[in-house]
């Protein structure tokens, strides 16, 4: 069924998006916090946010469960208001941006450590208060990292499986994206749907790094 | 602030110890003037003086006064913040911001006051043709002309200059010295002014301030301090 | 600026959870299910209005999410033991067993052969026997539990590769890795380069049990009973019956 396939590719591509638009925030605070900053306990924070790199995808998908599930929480802490997160399209867009966001917040740091913090104090000089300071002369300074970082963290989103299949199950119409479909697709022996699939994954995946490629030689 | 109703010079006051390192700057002036030379062969602590007025570096011990407002006294724990202090600030290396064009370097500030219009600041800079252009593309006098501008849009209480005519080439010279004459008495802007060269600390300053190694060793009327 | 949040917010809220309008039965059901699960769910909205959403997966993992609170309305596992571990969170009396299914050993298909038991599994021409793993795998579990029952557990140990699912045992046959497999007779129709070496028979083979239940913290009860109810009728067991499975209702 072509449509049911382009169904899912577009949910996936639409949350991907959603997700990287949610990790930019606390990725570019977290990455210039740790750039600019020392404080006790920074070494904790570095690790927390590596965590979902290193951890294997379900484990993390475990603990989002837990966090967010109805019991946790996270979860009993929205329940009163009818928020259910577990198996719900948010929880696809919650997986993909917790996994994304260590890739945002290594490539984010990097750029703020190479702008040089003169730029900053010339802008405080001239009267700047802090988060126009931020706004005016970091951000955009290190604006071709964080761009590097967001495209990272959508390509991760868009191949995220291990996590989202634990949080947001996989539901037809719902919850199913490309990876969590190639997968129970061929666990059911659906090998053509799956072929289909793969193949939409491999060529989104391809022009992503297409365009990443094309960013980083405008340099 | 120079005051225009009265024909008083501003008033200074560098009071402070301060430590990098081994490296220690050192100075306990009083000084009325219009402007100020720092002079000394390099690493004598000039440019590391003009940080500590900007606020960038903080003494151990000390007091500073600019125009007679305090910006810092660490008696009282008083530290102006950086952004506070209203100086403009020239830095050897200009550092005019690189993904602005010029038009947004020199407008940069939103100063509560200005000491001058855009148009005059054009003429007396002569920024006409450089406005719309990037700043990559800039000549070293030109950048010198763009960070000037930019210092003065901001309305500062005084100007922080480290070795303005480094950059610029022998022709042009003559030209951004006249220029900060200008400034100094017409928009009546006092500068401090970092320099190598006697002929230029006499060219522009009424006070000499004279380093080695972060030390004052003289300070007072130029032609009495300078060599 | 405000055009931007505009948009985000709109973007979000096409993918924040807002309640759901028609009434709707979400069950969690085995991947073996997956396939069969959509038949029923069209069927079943077909003569009843009622929309069931189906989340497929491993049982072990579907049987977190429920321990984790998640909203499923009815349950069927692929094995008593992961059942058993939201025993908890089971509505009383009303876990059935709903069907039942057939072990077989597969074989390559470009080398076919049949076996008259299973014993013949501990002959040297099978270097290597793929099963679901044991210690997570439902299918594993029985097909485990069948070796050791037959006494050949600790003769073919040695040559046993276990793997992270049944689909993963058929794929080490389809592409030779494994010599043979055991695994659902139902698992047959979507394999292609296999071929049925031994379809076990019912009364020598494990008890194969897919335990269905109520969860409590389901959003529609009535609905779940509802579905389960028509799950054992006259109507389900013929389409389960199509898929190979071996339906247990009245």
């Amino acid at each position: 069924m072509p449509t049911e396939i382009l169904d899912i590719a577009v949910f996936t591509t639409l949350a991907a998006l959603v997700a990287t638009i949610v990790m930019l925030p606390p990725g570019i605070g977290l990455a210039w916090v740790l750039a600019r900053h020392q404080f006790r306990g920074k070494a904790i924070v570095e690790t927390l946010a590596s965590l979902p790199l290193v951890m294997p995808p379900v484990a993390t998908g475990l603990m989002l469960l837990w966090l967010v599930g109805r019991r946790g929480p996270v979860g009993r802490a929205l329940a009163p208001f009818g928020i259910e997160i577990v198996f719900t399209p948010a929880a696809v867009v919650l997986a993909m941006a917790i996994m994304g966001l260590p890739l945002l917040v290594r490539t984010a740091r990097a750029g703020f450590e190479q702008v040089t913090k003169r730029y900053e104090q010339m802008a405080e000089t001239l009267g700047a208060r802090p988060w126009r300071v931020f706004t005016t002369v970091t951000l955009p300074l290190a604006s071709r990292n964080i761009l590097a970082g967001a495209l990272l963290g959508f390509t991760r989103a868009l191949g995220e499986f291990g996590a989202t299949i634990v949080v947001a199950g996989s539901i037809p119409g719902r919850t199913r994206t490309l990876a969590v479909g190639i997968y129970t697709y061929t666990e059911t022996g659906q090998d053509a749907r799956a072929a289909s699939l793969l193949a939409v994954s491999v060529t989104l995946a391809f022009g992503a790094a297409l365009i990443a490629n094309r960013l980083a030689r405008v340099d | 602030m120079a005051d225009a109703a009265t024909r008083m010079p501003p008033q200074f006051e560098l009071r402070f110890l301060m430590t990098q390192g081994a490296f220690t700057v050192a100075a306990d002036l009083e000084i009325a003037a219009r402007a100020i030379a720092l002079f000394g062969p390099s690493g004598s602590g000039k440019t590391t003086i003009l940080e500590v007025i900007a606020g960038l570096r903080s003494p151990k011990q000390g007091r500073i006064t600019v125009c007679g407002r305090i910006l810092c006294d660490t008696d009282t724990h008083t530290n102006v913040p950086v952004r506070d202090r209203h100086v403009g600030y020239v830095p050897q290396d200009v550092l005019l911001f690189p993904h602005l064009d010029v038009r947004r370097n020199v407008t940069y500030a939103q100063p509560r006051r200005r000491h001058i219009d855009m148009p005059d600041l054009d003429q007396l800079l002569g920024l006409t043709t450089l406005m719309d252009r990037k700043v990559s593309g800039l000549s070293g006098g030109e950048r010198q002309r763009v960070a000037l501008a930019r210092a003065l849009y901001s309305g500062p209480d005084v100007l922080l200059l480290d070795e303005p005519l480094a950059a610029v080439d022998l022709a042009r010279r003559r030209l951004i010295l006249d220029t900060l004459v200008a400034i100094r008495d017409e928009l009546r802007v006092p500068l401090v002014y970092v320099t190598h060269s006697p002929e230029e600390a006499r060219a522009i300053a009424d006070y000499a301030i004279v380093l080695d190694e972060g030390n004052v060793i003289a300070a007072g009327v130029p032609d009495d301090v300078l060599p | 600026m405000l055009r931007w949040w505009a948009t985000f917010a709109l973007v979000i809220a096409t993918v924040v959870p807002l309640p759901a309008q028609r009434p709707e039965v979400l069950v969690s059901a085995a991947a073996s299910l997956a396939d069969v699960m959509g038949t029923i769910a069209r069927i079943y909205e077909m003569r009843t209005g009622t929309r069931v959403v189906v989340n497929t997966g491993a049982s072990n993992t579907l049987a977190r999410q429920i321990a984790a609170g998640a909203a499923v309305d009815l349950f069927i596992s692929a094995d008593e033991a992961q059942m058993g571990t939201v025993r908890d969170e089971v509505v009383a009396n009303t876990t059935v067993d709903l069907l039942s299914n057939q072990l077989a050993v597969v074989v390559p298909a470009d080398r076919p052969r049949t076996l008259r038991s299973a014993r013949e599994l501990t002959d040297a021409a099978f270097r290597r026997v793929a099963i679901g793993d044991p210690a997570a795998v439902p299918a594993g579990v029985y097909a485990k539990a069948y070796l050791q029952q037959l006494g050949i557990w600790p003769a073919v140990s040695g040559k046993i590769v276990p793997t992270a699912s049944v689909r993963l045992a058929l794929a080490a046959v389809e592409n030779g890795a494994a010599d043979a497999a055991i695994v659902y007779r139902t698992d047959l129709d979507a394999a292609h380069r296999t071929s049925l070496a031994l379809a076990i028979p019912l009364a020598e083979g494990p008890r194969i049990i897919y335990p269905a239940a109520v969860i409590r913290s389901g959003r529609n009860r009535e609905g779940a009973t509802r579905l389960l109810a028509w799950l054992r009728g006259t109507e389900a067991a013929g389409i389960f019956k199509g898929a190979g499975f071996i339906p247990l209702g009245q």
